[in-house]
């Protein structure tokens, strides 16, 4: 404690540029922790993923499967649940505010627990088929309430009665399902309905098609088996399936895409090194400029330990300020780069606060405090303290 | 040349022959800078590569039609019987033999080959005129595909994406399709599916309808003539016609736009930081440079020389700095491959150099003005006096 007032004291010296270097440094911890933010969400996506989920579509570009295959594939030995899920995407008012329901079967409830809704929300949505549950991003976005009426035109004869509208009575909200984000809905939105509001009132020549079905296994060891064994048994169906699991499903779409987390990590690697250099600049200098303070402290008994102590802390609280006001402002950052990914089809999943965003930066300070004290260090431990307070 | 002009240029050289004295100091502006354009660079290299593998030149001449308001390729809403209708339009080119340079034409996915991302491997449907279309197709390595033959022939990118090569197989609705020869296409996307004969594909996969017809136009200005007769055509129900570069753009955005706007919040944020640093920096400079600031007010050079002289000192730092890191990300990006639903090689393109240079002299410029000021406004007197 008694070094401190000697550090305040040297760190804030030259005032401007102490604060332009925490400025600085702050940018690049802000930088760095968006980063690992990034790379967390992607990674927790594929982690949200189940192994024992698995998801079946059609195998050779015909877009729907019957619903009856459903039943069948309920018989499958170590299946404990198939659920049906089918979209309907087009727009509410015109082509600038599109929509996309995704409207499930109660399969669903068991083949996809992960899905957040309550006992009580499937009760509401199996008594009002036209009901619809509204992800809080997907509410806010509209503007809507519970009780408030939905309207989707989904295009000319894309209704029974051909004129493509489908009314939906909001119900309630829901959390944002875990993993990708676009999961079963267009980007950043989930809006669930009920398949039997879509079979009844839409396209007749739709009804009992649906888009994917999805199935739970007793265990992820039997998830492969069960795909192939679909897979097998449905090579000369018409139409033939296609089962991937969950997880595997996500650690292919983000190997689809550009791969976000490791060029996360090549950026954020960058604004670490960019901040390293300024910051061991700073110290060099710091300590360039005040040998002679440094050799009176040597001359008044100061061991080297002392010394070296002085010049560490003199690195690592910057160091550690910025990291910790840094990773606040990642927090803003993270939302922008959330809104951002909202269009397009590179997807991009929720990204999450987390400590070990925090630690990683906290982590990521106290090495570059270090390193950029190693010089100074050497210098001063290599100066001949008579000489500095001799002022030659 | 005007006295004040000699002054500027005489205290720039000092300021700059001094840099050496100054080489850590400098070092820390120049990295930093090379961080905030190799990053900017890099990311953007995908962008304009992914822009090469779409735009190409004859691209201005050409025009789409689909059927409906499905503008997608992996869409079916064109019929077959509605071909012959569109290839009557006027403005069309002829190609080989007086037939109308215009070809109709599918993606299709099929499923994952063993270890690789799902349904990222396609295969294009193309008529008789898709290989003219393409004037820069051609077979590196076996054959050519025969029309009416269920076989296919693989793009370089999705040759070495998937590890397929003259003899693989794939497995499509009808049972396995051989892959008889391998094709480049100047870098256009196509390079990335397995094109087959489209007829014959849409047998084996049981459903007909084509995506769109690719139609060369005689020249640019026969487009409205030719949209027009399509839209206002009673025999077809409904088409959408757009050009071939609107095609190009909306595709390009789809996969871009998040990735570059990422590309500009993350260039500006290190811009940002790097623009405290060069502040720093220079007001440790102008600190460094007190004496020699105040010796030269005091034998009559004026404030401005000053100024520019160490704005000049950013703007060169920040320059040599984009450059190393504009070099670094050509070095390390440039002509790599790359797959994001389709391959392309990424590019650091001229005009990114140019923009990386932009950005870092304006960050530099802006992060040197304060301590510029500083320098200009520092009493001799009192500048002399600093020990």
């Amino acid at each position: 404690m008694k070094f401190l007032p000697l550090v305040w004291a040297s760190l804030w010296r030259n005032k401007a540029e102490s604060a332009f270097t925490l400025l600085a440094l702050c940018i690049g911890f802000m930088l760095f922790g968006t980063m690992i933010a990034v790379n967390a969400a992607y990674e927790q996506a594929i982690d949200d993923a189940r192994m024992d989920r698995l998801i079946v579509a059609c195998a050779f570009d015909c877009g729907a499967i019957p619903l009856g295959y459903r039943d069948q594939l309920a018989r499958i030995p170590h299946v404990t649940a198939v659920g049906a899920v089918g979209w309907i995407g087009e727009h509410q008012q015109d082509a600038q505010h599109p929509i996309t329901v995704t409207f499930v079967d109660e399969g669903i409830r068991s083949a996809w627990p992960e899905l957040p809704m309550t006992p009580a929300d499937w009760r509401a949505l199996d008594a009002t088929p036209a009901g619809i549950f509204l992800t809080r991003k997907a509410a806010a976005r509209r503007n809507v309430r519970v009780g408030d009426t939905v309207t989707m035109y989904s295009g000319p004869q894309g209704t029974l009665d051909g004129t493509g509208i489908y009314y939906f009575t909001v119900l309630g909200f829901i959390p944002d399902p875990p993993g990708w984000r676009s999961a079963g809905g267009g980007p950043s939105e989930i809006i669930i309905g009920n398949l039997r509001y879509a079979q009844n009132w839409g396209r007749p020549d739709e009804r009992d098609l649906v888009n994917i079905l999805r199935l739970a296994v007793d265990s992820p060891e039997n998830a492969r088996g069960v795909c192939r064994q679909i897979e097998a048994w449905y090579t000369n169906a018409s139409p033939a399936l296609y089962c991937v699991p969950a997880r595997a499903d996500a650690q292919e779409l983000a190997e689809a895409n550009i791969n976000m987390r490791q060029i996360s990590l090549g950026i954020g690697a960058a604004g670490l090194f960019m901040i390293l250099f300024l910051c061991a600049n700073g110290i060099a200098e710091s300590v360039r400029e005040r040998l002679s303070e440094f050799g009176i402290l040597k001359a008044m008994g100061y061991r080297d330990g002392h010394i070296a102590t002085l010049v560490i802390l003199e690195a690592v609280i910057p160091t550690l300020l910025a990291a910790l006001l840094g990773s606040v402002l990642a927090r803003g950052v993270d939302a922008l780069v959330a809104h951002l990914a909202l269009t397009g089809i590179i997807e991009m999943p929720e990204m999450r606060a987390s400590l070990a965003a925090l630690v990683w930066a906290l982590a990521a300070a106290l090495l570059i405090a270090l390193v950029s004290a190693v010089a100074p260090l050497y210098r001063l431990r290599h100066t001949d303290v008579a000489a500095v307070v001799a002022g030659r | 040349m005007s006295s004040e002009l000699r002054q500027i240029v005489a205290v720039c050289l000092i300021g700059i022959g001094s840099l050496r004295e100054r080489f850590a100091t400098a070092l820390v502006v120049v990295i930093g800078m090379a961080c905030v354009v190799g990053v900017l660079t890099s990311m953007l290299s995908v962008t304009a590569g992914l822009a090469r593998a779409y735009f190409r030149p004859e691209d201005a001449t050409r025009a789409m039609v689909w059927g409906g308001r499905a503008t997608f390729d992996q869409m079916r809403s064109l019929r077959p019987d509605a071909i012959g209708t569109i290839l009557d339009a006027p403005g069309i080119a002829r190609g080989r033999g007086g037939a109308p340079l215009a070809d109709a034409e599918f993606l299709m996915w099929i499923l994952p080959v063993e270890g690789f991302a799902a349904g990222s491997l396609q295969v294009r449907g193309v008529g008789p005129a898709g290989i003219e279309l393409r004037p820069a197709f051609k077979i590196v390595a076996g054959r050519m595909l025969h029309t009416g033959m269920r076989e296919l022939v693989v793009g370089v990118g999705a040759a070495r994406k998937f590890g397929l090569t003259v003899g693989s197989e794939v497995r499509l609705r009808d049972g396995s399709w051989p892959i008889v020869g391998v094709f480049s296409c100047g870098a256009d996307i196509i390079e990335s599916y397995l094109v087959g004969d489209a007829v014959t594909v849409m047998a084996a996969r049981r459903r007909a309808g084509f995506a769109q017809v690719i139609v060369q136009l005689v020249d640019a200005k026969a487009y409205p003539a030719f949209a027009a007769w399509l839209t206002g055509n009673p025999a077809l129900s409904s088409v959408y016609v757009e050009r071939k570069t609107d095609y190009d753009r909306r595709e390009l955005g789809m996969n871009t736009v998040f990735f570059t706007r990422m590309a500009y919040v993350i260039g500006t944020i290190m811009a940002l930081g790097a623009l405290f640093g060069v502040v720093k920096i220079m007001y440790a400079t102008v600190r460094a440079r007190t004496r020699e600031i105040g010796t030269l007010r005091a034998i009559g050079f004026g404030a401005t020389p000053v100024v520019v002289s160490v704005l000049a000192e950013a703007a060169l730092l920040g320059a040599m700095g984009a450059l190393v890191g504009a070099t670094i990300a050509w070095l390390i990006f440039d002509g790599r491959e790359m797959w994001v639903w389709g391959a392309f090689q990424l590019r650091v393109a001229p005009s990114l150099w140019a923009l990386g240079l932009t950005w870092a002299l304006v960050t530099s410029l802006l992060g040197g003005l304060l301590p510029a000021l500083r320098a200009g406004r520092l009493p001799p007197v009192a500048a002399l006096r600093v020990e």
